[in-house]
């Protein structure tokens, strides 16, 4: 699910950005440092869309740095059990399948798969249904439900499930 | 305490003798005649009896007082006089034991008599009426036994906690006391005593005399008086009366405690076998024989259909001892074509069908054998996922073994259910509810139902409880074979959950019993011994492979065998040891791989991967990636069938390469074209030499900055010299000495400049002298630690490729270079040649000799900090490094006596001293596109150019004219020199950290440029080297 909240951050900087661009330069390293981490309680941080406030900063002792504390609003994106997130499908093995949904990775176990859906190795691995009609291989899209999420320092994992009505594939890069 | 558990079954009893009272009295009413319906009426009772028993039986909540069982059968037993024999045999058996307590037990042994008349009128009346069916006495008497001998089995032992605690002895009770004996004598001494007594009668006042099998020395006496007990010993030689020690109270029980060997063997608990072929085998109860010691199991046979064929045929059987046949399922039909006979047997007494082979019974591919209680082990048995697993094998589904997940449950340990646990009943009324643990008692758990219109708090006993799961937690194994992983749950199917494993992206089927909730991410056990994880090992017979996963007990090890994935589980001691040899090999273009550098497989099942190689070991790779699933992401390759793509690590070997495959470009011809390059350096270039002698180990901890935690250097930083097995030679920073210390007494994570290990290769340049000199003299120049100057490093790099290619022709420094560590030239062969002839070079023409050495097939060149520096330089062929030469120009004088004299050269020292900057001028200067050159061609005037663009083996595409608007052609590196820049050209910097940037030449200042960059708008001096006019666009 998609937020828009604001964060704080106290962000270090050079002396050498001090001038006339000392904004800019606080909001172009607070893009860099911050878009696409990822934290447990929020969840990635998909943009930065404004700046709320710049405090003052303090010159820390001994190297010239400046620490200023940044509010800033951005756009979080934080997957929760039970929510449905379209994704495109990554990897295929016969454990289940690999799926993204921007920055978030999501397993679906083969357990989680509809039954009728077979594994299918070869080039590309693929599930299929026995009627061949409904295929998930690489590149598809699935619709799927969030089971479980992990959250590490860096990253999100979830286990997603397509064993459900409604979910599924949604497109198929073949029949494009 | 068996005469007081004795009680209930007297009241038992009683309710007989009122039976039978009342029997009498009516026999008393209607006389003799009626004697015969009497008869029939007790038949009667005994055949109700009967289906009381069986109801019981199937009503497996058989908390019966044993005794009262074993009494029951009793009469059945003794039944009839007709198998009097048989019967006989068996009821003095169980007199005899009783009768050995209950001749003691004096007040109830009076009682004795009159029950065994009960019991024997009930035998007399039990003449059954089947008797008639039967006229083979024996078989009656065998079926009778099968039917009845079984039933047994169905009593409890155990009184309710209860009765047992209203036993227990309280202070009014006789008291035990311990009496010394004769060793060896104690049964005597009892029996003594009981003779005693029979003969004295009421004269003594004992109550009774008890000889423990294993307790020696001493018997047991319970008197009320210790004078009793005295009385009673006069007179006995083998009892040593003089000290008798009273028994405490509390210790009583003890005293008569039978130590627990009447474990609950009840069918379908899950046993290992002690002894014999199946030892340590799992086992599943079917049937026990309590009478008989005997219990029937089912296994998995472990049995070699060949040998049983040549056995049953009479052939010679080989006694191969040590061959234990691996467990597998019997299959008939296969029996059947080494034409073993298969028998079809029902087995009397369950009707159940069995299929006999040489005695053995088999169903459904199960082994059923028939051992003694004394061979299986009941205790903690704790059978693994796989055993169950095969167990259920014939199509039972899960709800099969809610029998066999008692057991499970009866080893749980204590604590096992906290509160808060979310948990689901699996057995009762109450089956499938779900609930959250509130509290734990001794056995019961109170949970709180998830269903509102429940009350509370519900108590429901431990084993009836199973924790629950539901798809989507986040669990620990905490037991088991893979104890300690964790993972997200998948799928619960009952009591065993489907795990995704976080580490290995795997499946794992655990029981629920095994996991906790837990947010924790770990890999779960990486180490046993010495051997972790992902290490290379050498196994038992030679082969070897990288642990992929770390069980509790073993290793899955990814075998060293290419183009197969083989994975093997071994033992902790099929392991030999481990290889950490830091070797490198050459891919299939013959460029070398070391260790971290990434391959792309272009042959074989896994074509395509790519990925870090993290192990080498006879020409075989070990590559890891990441995408890849299986096997923890290792792949194993033939070397020969890989590629090394990126070159983060391998420009420079890269390098050398390029050059082999161009031979035009060994010849020397660019050296004319690079005078420049020496200008600076000035000095024959072998001078360097043996300044930095660290790179020589062929580890790559050789010649890095280390710094020394133990022993008496604690603290001290230096360099690795040199690496001898597990000791390590530092030359310290602070103290111009050379120290050796033990490897691991040292750190080799210090804090060093980036160039660090591309000191290693300077040094390859510097060898050649060293041999003249003073050992010391290398190490007199603490300033010029590679540490300390970065820009040594940088400059020195690229000459090192040259100087020790293979292919130069000057190879004297070689030579002394491979006397110096023969270990590191071994991996590269071309290296061998050594080319006497080249000596001359040596000095005087320096350039000659690095000009040509392409061959950079330098085995170390693995080491990652070095390559890096080579990383930004995109066109490797460039030969020359303008500053790598310049380090040596007066070294050479120095060669002789004065070590301590290098720092001063004017060109190092200069050097030395120089911002970093300037030192990463030196890098080298690759060409880059968009510069202008001079082409020269044989028998051409030069040409200007503009490059275009730089092709991957060195050579680039020119194009004619200043402006870039004439023809295109390719020249080589050695055809085209930089076309040098004048004050207010517009330039683009060629080396050093600042490589690709533009600036402006705002000064000229010897063979310095001054140079404003464009970007960050800095003055920097620069060498002129390393500039380059840019072309205007």
């Amino acid at each position: 699910m998609f937020f828009h909240i604001v964060l704080e951050r106290n962000m270090q900087l050079h002396p050498r950005f001090f001038g006339r661009n000392l904004r800019d330069n606080l909001v172009s390293k607070l893009m860099k440092d911050v878009e696409g981490t990822c934290s447990g309680r929020h969840g990635f941080v998909v943009a930065v869309t404004g700046i709320e406030n710049i405090g003052k900063g303090l010159i820390r002792d001994g190297t010239g740095f400046v620490t200023f504390p940044v509010k800033y609003q951005c756009v979080v994106f934080r997957p929760f059990k039970g929510e449905i997130l379209e994704a495109v499908v990554t990897m295929v093995n016969k454990m289940g399948f690999f799926a993204e949904a921007g920055p978030v990775q999501i397993f679906v176990s083969n357990h989680l798969i509809p039954d009728d859906m077979e594994f299918q190795s070869g080039d590309m691995p693929n599930y299929t249904t026995s009627d061949g009609s409904v295929k998930i291989q690489k590149d598809s899209e699935v619709r799927l439900k969030i089971i479980g999420t992990r959250v590490d320092a860096t990253e999100i994992f979830c286990i997603g499930t397509i064993k459900d009505d409604f979910l599924g594939v949604i497109n198929d890069p073949t029949t494009i | 305490m068996r005469n007081r558990g004795m009680d209930p079954d007297e009241d038992e009893y009683e309710e007989y003798e009122d039976d039978e009272a009342e029997v009498d009295e009516e026999e008393e009413d209607r006389g003799a005649s009626s004697r015969k319906r009497r008869r029939s009426g007790f038949i009667d009772d005994d055949a109700e009896e009967v289906d009381e028993d069986e109801e019981e039986e199937e009503d497996e909540e058989d908390d019966f007082d044993d005794r009262g069982g074993r009494k029951r059968q009793y009469k059945r037993m003794a039944a009839s006089n007709f198998f009097d024999e048989e019967a006989q045999v068996d009821s003095d058996e169980e007199e005899e034991e009783e009768e050995a307590e209950d001749d003691f037990i004096v007040d109830e042994g009076a009682d004795l008599p009159e029950e065994d008349g009960g019991r024997r009128m009930h035998s007399r009346r039990m003449l059954p009426h089947d008797q008639e069916d039967h006229e083979d006495l024996e078989a009656m008497a065998r079926s009778i036994q099968e039917r009845y001998g079984r039933r047994a089995t169905d009593y409890d032992e155990e009184a309710t906690d209860v009765e047992q605690q209203a036993l227990l002895p309280s202070v009014r009770d006789p008291k035990l006391w311990m009496v010394k004996c004769a060793i060896g004598r104690e049964r005597e001494a009892a029996v003594c005593l009981m003779q005693k007594y029979i003969d004295k009668g009421s004269e003594l006042q004992i109550r009774s005399a008890i000889a423990l099998d294993h307790l020696k020395n001493f018997i047991y006496v319970e008197a009320d008086k210790e004078a009793h007990v005295r009385e009673a010993c006069k007179g006995l030689r083998n009892i040593y009366a003089q000290k008798i020690t009273l028994v405490p109270i509390r210790e009583m029980t003890d005293v008569l405690s039978v130590e627990s060997k009447a474990i609950d063997l009840s069918r379908d608990t899950w046993v290992r076998m002690k002894i014999g072929t199946y030892k340590g085998d799992l086992a599943k109860v079917v049937d026990v024989d309590n009478v008989r010691q005997r219990v029937t199991v089912k296994l998995i046979p472990r049995i070699d259909l060949q040998a049983l064929a040549n056995k049953l045929e009479g052939r010679e059987v080989v006694k191969k001892k040590a061959f234990v046949p691996p467990p597998r399922f019997m299959n008939v039909d296969e029996a059947r074509e080494l034409h073993i006979r298969v028998e079809h047997r029902r087995d009397p007494m369950t009707g159940e069908r069995f299929e006999t082979i040489g005695g053995m019974m088999f169903k459904d591919g199960f082994l059923y054998k028939t051992v003694s209680i004394k061979s299986i082990s009941a205790q903690n048995i704790k059978p693994t996922f796989d055993e169950l697993e095969k167990f259920r094998k014939p199509g039972e589904n899960g709800d099969g073994d809610v029998a066999s997940l008692s057991t499970l449950f009866a080893n749980r340990k204590k604590g096992h259910f906290m509160k808060g646990d979310a948990v689901i009943v699996i057995k009762g009324d109450l089956k499938n509810l779900k609930g959250w643990v509130e509290k734990v008692d001794e056995d019961n758990v109170h949970i709180r139902p998830e269903i509102k219109d429940l009350p509370k708090t519900l108590a429901v006993n431990e084993r009836e409880l199973c924790k629950y799961f539901e798809p989507g937690n986040h669990v620990k194994v905490v037991s088991g074979t893979q104890e300690g992983a964790t993972g997200m749950v998948v799928k619960v199917e009952q009591h065993v959950l489907i795990i995704l494993s976080d580490t290995t992206k795997e499946h794992m089927r655990v029981f629920a019993d095994d996991v906790v909730e837990s947010s924790e991410v770990t890999i779960g056990v990486t180490r046993i011994g010495d051997y972790e994880l992902h290490d290379l090992v050498l196994l038992d017979n030679l082969s070897f492979g990288v642990i992929i996963r770390v069980e509790s007990e073993a290793f899955q090890v990814l075998k060293g065998v290419p183009d197969r994935p083989e994975v093997a589980l071994v033992k902790l001691r099929e392991i030999k040891c481990k290889i950490e040899k830091k070797i490198s090999v050459q891919d299939r273009f013959k460029n070398t791989v070391s260790t971290k550098d990434v391959v792309r497989i272009v042959e074989g099942p896994c074509k395509g991967k790519q990925g870090p190689v993290e192990h080498i070991y006879r020409g075989v790779l070990f590559i890891y990636d990441r995408h890849h699933l299986e096997h923890a992401g290792f792949i194993c390759s033939k070397a020969q069938s890989c590629v090394v793509v990126g070159g983060s690590r391998t420009n420079g070997d890269r390098n050398g390469d390029g050059y082999s495959r161009f031979p035009s470009l060994r010849t020397p011809p660019r050296i004319p074209q690079s005078p420049r390059r020496f200008s600076r350096g000035g000095g024959p270039p072998m001078d360097s030499g043996g300044r930095h002698r660290g790179g020589r180990g062929h580890d790559g901890l050789a010649g890095q900055t280390v710094k020394i935690r133990q022993g008496p250097y604690k603290g001290y930083r230096g360099r690795v010299i040199e690496l001898k097995g597990t000791s390590v030679r530092v030359e310290l920073e602070s103290q111009m000495k050379v120290v050796t210390v033990d490897r691991n007494h040292i750190s080799d994570n210090v804090a060093v400049t980036p160039y660090r290990d591309s000191s290693r290769y300077g040094m390859g340049s510097e060898t050649p002298m060293h041999p003249s000199r003073t050992p010391l003299h290398p190490y007199m120049t603490p300033m010029r630690d590679p540490g300390a100057t970065p820009i040594h490093d940088g400059m020195r790099t690229p000459m090192r490729d040259r100087a020790w290619n293979p292919y130069t022709p000057m190879s004297p420094p070689r030579d002394n270079w491979e006397d110096g560590n023969p270990g590191s030239w071994g991996t590269s062969p071309q290296y061998q040649p050594g080319s006497p002839p080249s000596r001359p070079y040596e000095a005087p023409t320096p350039g000659a000799g690095w000009a040509n050495t392409p061959g950079g097939n330098y085995s170390e060149a693995g080491t990652p900090r070095e390559n890096s520096a080579y990383a930004n330089a995109p066109s490797p062929y460039l030969p020359s490094t303008p500053g790598g030469q310049p380090m040596t120009p007066n070294s050479a004088s120095y060669l002789p006596g004065t070590p301590g004299g290098q720092p001063m050269t004017p060109g190092t020292g200069g050097l030395d001293l120089m911002s970093p900057v300037i030192g990463g001028d030196s890098e080298g200067p690759w060409f880059m596109p968009d510069i202008l050159v001079n082409v020269r061609r044989a028998g051409e005037d030069s040409v200007v150019g503009v490059i275009r663009e730089v092709l991957p083996d060195g050579s680039c595409r020119v194009v004619l004219g200043t402006s870039g608007s004439g023809d295109t052609i390719t020249a080589l590196p050695s055809e085209m020199e930089a076309v040098v820049p004048r004050k207010s050209d517009k330039i683009k910097i060629m080396g050093g950290t600042l490589r690709g940037a533009t600036g402006k030449l705002i000064g000229v200042d010897g063979t310095d440029g001054i140079v404003k960059v464009d970007d960050t708008l800095d003055v920097k001096i620069l060498d002129l080297v390393i500039l380059a006019k840019l072309a205007q666009s």
